[in-house]
């Protein structure tokens, strides 16, 4: 692949940003959708989050990357047979495209053709959501993929698992992926259901004043005329910012949420009528997520706040024309609340 | 060698030539409208000559999916033994110029993936078995021969540097060649160290905010055209006339707004009263200052009457911003397959033959011998399809709904109705949402009715139309009428339904001739009402008077829809109103 644009070298649209950034601290948040109209980044900074992803320990050999520390009944049926310790190796934390006019046996995965033409046999070839378990899972224009390519995700991002039976074959493999969608809202509505699956929604804009615009033009042209040069440029930001995630990983556990938390998380979402409890629990993580990120040993209040709008934006009680007020929705919400609970005693 | 340059329409045509043989990938490529014919052919004979690159190849509009990325290569894979990938165009064309006839009809499919070529210089195929990642770096000339309402999608148009308009050259304007191939192979080499100035940098992004461009990406492509316009000109510095040469060729073509120019700022010193503050008052920030004379040059050197098409253009691109994405619609509403996926035959659908035994011959061998295996014997030879090789075809099955929403927005229709028929129109959305129908709107005010939205599926855009719809003036009921009937005619003949909603008070007052007069107004619009009832489509009639009028109840009947007065109209009411209008 060419040299990816530098993540830390993007210009502005921090929401997004921390958005991903969070998905890569916490993967349980449960996927990220970028909406926004054309030339915001969007696809350029989803394709440079993957250069900034740590490495994870997996199974030397095993085409799922299974994890070689978790529990044997949820690995793929190899790594699953109980047997001496396996032999391991770190890998990049892998980032997926799944290009549109992907056919479904390239996603799901099929009879691997060649061990069928040459030896006759049968085997089975892992796919696109092989490849991207335990990492991230691309769909640009997610809004235009096919109907029985999104039925198959949907499937798999439900169970975390990926079952395929064809030919005889049967096969069942973990399939736990981030997965990351953008596209463009005027082409077109997102299926409900799809657009439920993610934990973060992010409205992208383009920005307006012309010194940005400047700084866009300089970084992109820098970055054009010589890409190794530009990377290396920008290689000490990108390793502060990849050791911060690792960071913010290793110490998510250790994070507290405080009780006040999941409470606040609960009224804010009984207020803004959200469906369900997915709301909450992202909330709840993302918050979390971001304060891990930012070094601190509990979640408050404040990064519940920090969070609430991308996490709740998509969830709010389905009326498909007030998207523009949706942010204005969650912020008033919250205002409300906090004025409320500052006798409270809140964080 | 390069000619002192004479102002002639054909300058921009040869300099779009050379900046696509130097530049390709690096623009993007050149959005270009042009009819078919001699000035077309010629030009892109020019690119040949200066790109050296003979023949230019070309994707047709209704190139498969799996030509364009490529796939599993049946033949060689069966006769080999071994899975053989096919290269696709894309990759084919890796590092060269590539020609998209009727660039206004591509697929949206198609769309996307020159779109991600254009961006990655690769493309990702995970398709048949197959997964790869190609590299694709091309350089795109759209041919968009696209008339008023099609044009080339928008995110496709964006990501072309160049933008050329030959519509109006005719043979005659063509002139001498600026440009030699050395000239290109020259410019080639000293691209890389012209040197661009900030404060050019800086006038080319006020510029381009100026003329209310939102994406970054014209404006990175100006000024990779400016430079490339120095080192055609053999200079080692960006000057004015090639910062005014990319505007022409990359921003002025896109501009959404006329720029506000020769205004003079406002006065600093509007407030007297503040003369002795011991803080100075800010001083405005004063705008590059060569940015506006440069707008003023480029747009001086522009052809008379380019400013009123840019006009008409801009409102043009700001009503269809998602250019033919309505295409793909339309192709599956006559029932075009749209392409095959892996099914159970039992559960309906057409079997695609070809598409099965593709699937299905890979595994004949293994098959063949798992049955020696099992003791079949029955005639091992035959080809053995299961169930899983089964593919069908996939059709637009759903007979597309069309929902016209016909707002009258004139001041009879009293403006604070006008609110509420807005309000009621968001609700009828709401519904369309649900069924996942087509909307359109049509305004009417004043002397005309407009198309103010065609028919979309976004209702993002539905709701920003309706919201921005001012209100006021006569009533030109005839027209709307008419331009519904139209509507409703277009869309038969695509096979979609078409239901319209009217929400007026029936105070028609403009004839179709332009005359104001309620009696001719009334006559017309109740002629025009006729017409429509004979149409292919099917209306509702909601009442926004004050007090209920019978003039809406006698449009209602003449057009044999359903009458509902707003007063009574709350979001159950229309729902009910609506899908029982729905045939």
């Amino acid at each position: 692949m060419s040299t990816a644009y530098p993540f830390t070298a993007i210009v502005g649209q921090d929401d997004m940003k921390r958005a991903l950034t969070i998905a890569a601290v916490d993967p349980g948040v449960g996927g990220v959708l970028v909406l926004g109209e054309r030339g915001t980044g969007k696809s350029t900074t989803i394709r440079a989050l993957a250069a900034l992803l740590p490495k994870i320990e997996v199974v030397r050999g095993c085409s799922y990357q299974c994890d070689p520390s978790a529990p044997r009944p949820g690995l793929c049926p190899q790594c699953g047979k109980p047997s001496d310790t396996p032999d391991t190796k770190a890998v990049t934390i892998p980032v997926v495209d799944l290009p549109l006019g992907s056919t479904e046996d390239r996603v799901v995965g099929a009879l691997d053709i060649e061990r069928a033409l040459v030896n006759g046999e049968k085997a089975f070839q892992p796919g696109l959501l092989a490849q991207a378990n335990r990492g991230f899972l691309y769909v640009d224009e997610v809004n235009l993929l096919e109907d029985h390519i999104v039925d198959a995700l949907l499937d798999v991002a439900a169970s975390g698992e990926n079952v395929v039976e064809r030919e005889g074959l049967s096969v069942r493999h973990p399939a736990q992926f981030v997965l990351v969608g953008s596209g463009n809202p005027e082409e077109g509505e997102l299926r409900p259901q799809l657009q439920d699956r993610f934990g973060l929604s992010i409205d992208v804009r383009t920005p307006g004043d012309v010194p940005t615009r400047v700084e866009i033009i300089r970084l992109r042209e820098a970055f054009d005329q010589d890409r190794t040069a530009f990377r290396k440029k920008w290689a000490r930001k990108e390793s502060a910012l990849r050791r911060k995630i690792q960071a913010a990983r290793d110490r998510l556990d250790d994070v507290d949420t405080p009780a006040v938390l999941l409470e606040t998380a609960a009224k804010i979402c009984l207020a803004l009528g959200t469906d369900g409890l997915r709301g909450e629990l992202t909330l709840v993580r993302s918050a979390r997520a971001l304060a891990s990120l930012e070094g601190k040993t509990a979640a408050t209040v404040d990064h519940l706040r920090a969070m609430a709008p991308s996490v709740l934006r998509h969830r709010l009680r389905r009326d498909p024309l007030d998207e523009s007020s949706a942010d204005i929705r969650v912020e008033r919400a919250i205002t409300e609340l906090f004025q409320e609970s500052v006798g409270d005693g809140g964080n | 060698m390069v000619a002192t340059e004479t102002p002639s329409p054909w300058t921009d045509a040869e300099w779009a030539a050379a900046l696509i043989s130097l530049l390709g990938e690096a623009v993007g490529g050149v959005h270009l409208r042009a009819p078919p014919g001699p000035v077309r052919d010629y030009w892109l004979e020019r690119v040949t000559q200066l790109s050296e690159q003979d023949p230019i190849r070309k994707i047709p509009a209704n190139i498969p999916e799996g030509r364009l990325l490529g796939g599993i290569d049946l033949g060689a894979t069966l006769q080999h033994g071994r899975p053989i990938a096919e290269t696709g165009m894309l990759g084919e064309c890796d590092g060269l110029i590539v020609i998209a006839a009727m660039a206004e009809r591509l697929p949206r499919n198609t769309v996307h993936h020159l779109c991600a070529a254009l961006d990655h210089g690769t493309i990702n195929v995970a398709r048949d078995g197959i997964e790869a990642q190609t590299p694709a770096r091309i350089a795109l000339i759209a041919n968009d021969e696209g008339t008023e309402e099609e044009h080339a999608h928008a995110a496709l148009v964006d990501r072309l540097g160049v933008a050329l308009d030959m519509t109006t050259l005719g043979i005659h304007d063509v002139d001498d060649e600026i440009f030699r191939r050395r000239d290109i192979e020259r410019a080639i080499d000293a691209f890389a160290s012209v040197f661009m100035s900030d404060e050019h940098l800086t006038a080319l992004a006020t510029l381009t905010a100026s003329l209310g461009i939102d994406s970054p990406r014209p404006t990175l492509a100006a000024a990779k055209v400016a430079r490339a316009s120095a080192a055609l000109r053999q200079s080692r510095t960006v000057e004015e006339e090639d910062v005014a040469r990319a505007l022409r060729l990359c921003l002025l073509p896109r501009a959404q707004q006329i720029p506000e120019m020769a205004e003079p700022p406002p006065e600093p010193d509007t407030e007297p009263e503040q003369t002795d503050d011991s803080e100075t008052p800010p001083t405005p920030e004063t705008p590059p200052p060569d940015e506006e004379r440069l707008l003023e040059a480029a747009l001086a050197q522009l052809p008379a009457g380019l400013l009123e098409q840019l006009q008409t253009r801009s409102a043009r691109l700001r009503q269809s911003s998602t250019g033919s994405a309505g295409d793909q619609h339309r192709h599956q509403n006559r029932g075009r397959p749209t392409g095959v996926f892996r099914g159970d035959h039992r559960r309906g659908g057409r079997v695609n033959i070809l598409a099965t035994l593709r699937a299905a011959a890979p595994w004949q061998s293994l098959r063949r011998r798992e049955q020696i295996e099992h003791g079949n014997q029955s005639s091992p030879r035959h080809l053995q399809i299961r169930r899983e090789d089964i593919h069908l075809t996939r059709f637009q099955q759903r007979r597309e709904t069309l929902t016209v929403f016909v707002v009258d927005a004139s001041g009879s229709a009293a403006l604070q109705r006008l609110a509420e028929a807005k309000g009621a129109v968001e609700l009828l959305l709401a519904d369309c949402y649900v069924r996942r129908d087509q909307v359109a709107l049509i305004a009417f005010r004043d002397e005309q009715a407009e198309l103010l939205l065609p028919p979309t599926r976004s209702l993002v855009r539905a709701k920003k139309t309706l919201a921005a719809l001012p209100g006021g003036g006569a009533t030109p009921m005839a027209a709307a009428l008419d331009l519904t009937r139209d509507m409703a005619e277009r869309a038969g003949k695509q096979g979609t339904t078409m239901q319209y909603v009217i929400l007026t008070d029936g105070a028609a007052n403009v004839a179709r001739d332009g005359t104001r007069s309620r009696e001719a107004g009334t006559a017309d619009a109740l002629a025009a009402a006729r017409m429509l009832a004979l149409s292919p489509s099917s209306g509702l009639v909601i009442d926004t008077a004050q007090r209920p009028q019978p003039r809406a109840r006698e449009l209602a009947d003449t057009l044999r829809g359903t009458y509902l007065a707003l007063p009574q109209a709350d979001a159950q009411t229309l729902n009910r109103a609506i899908r029982a209008a729905t045939p």
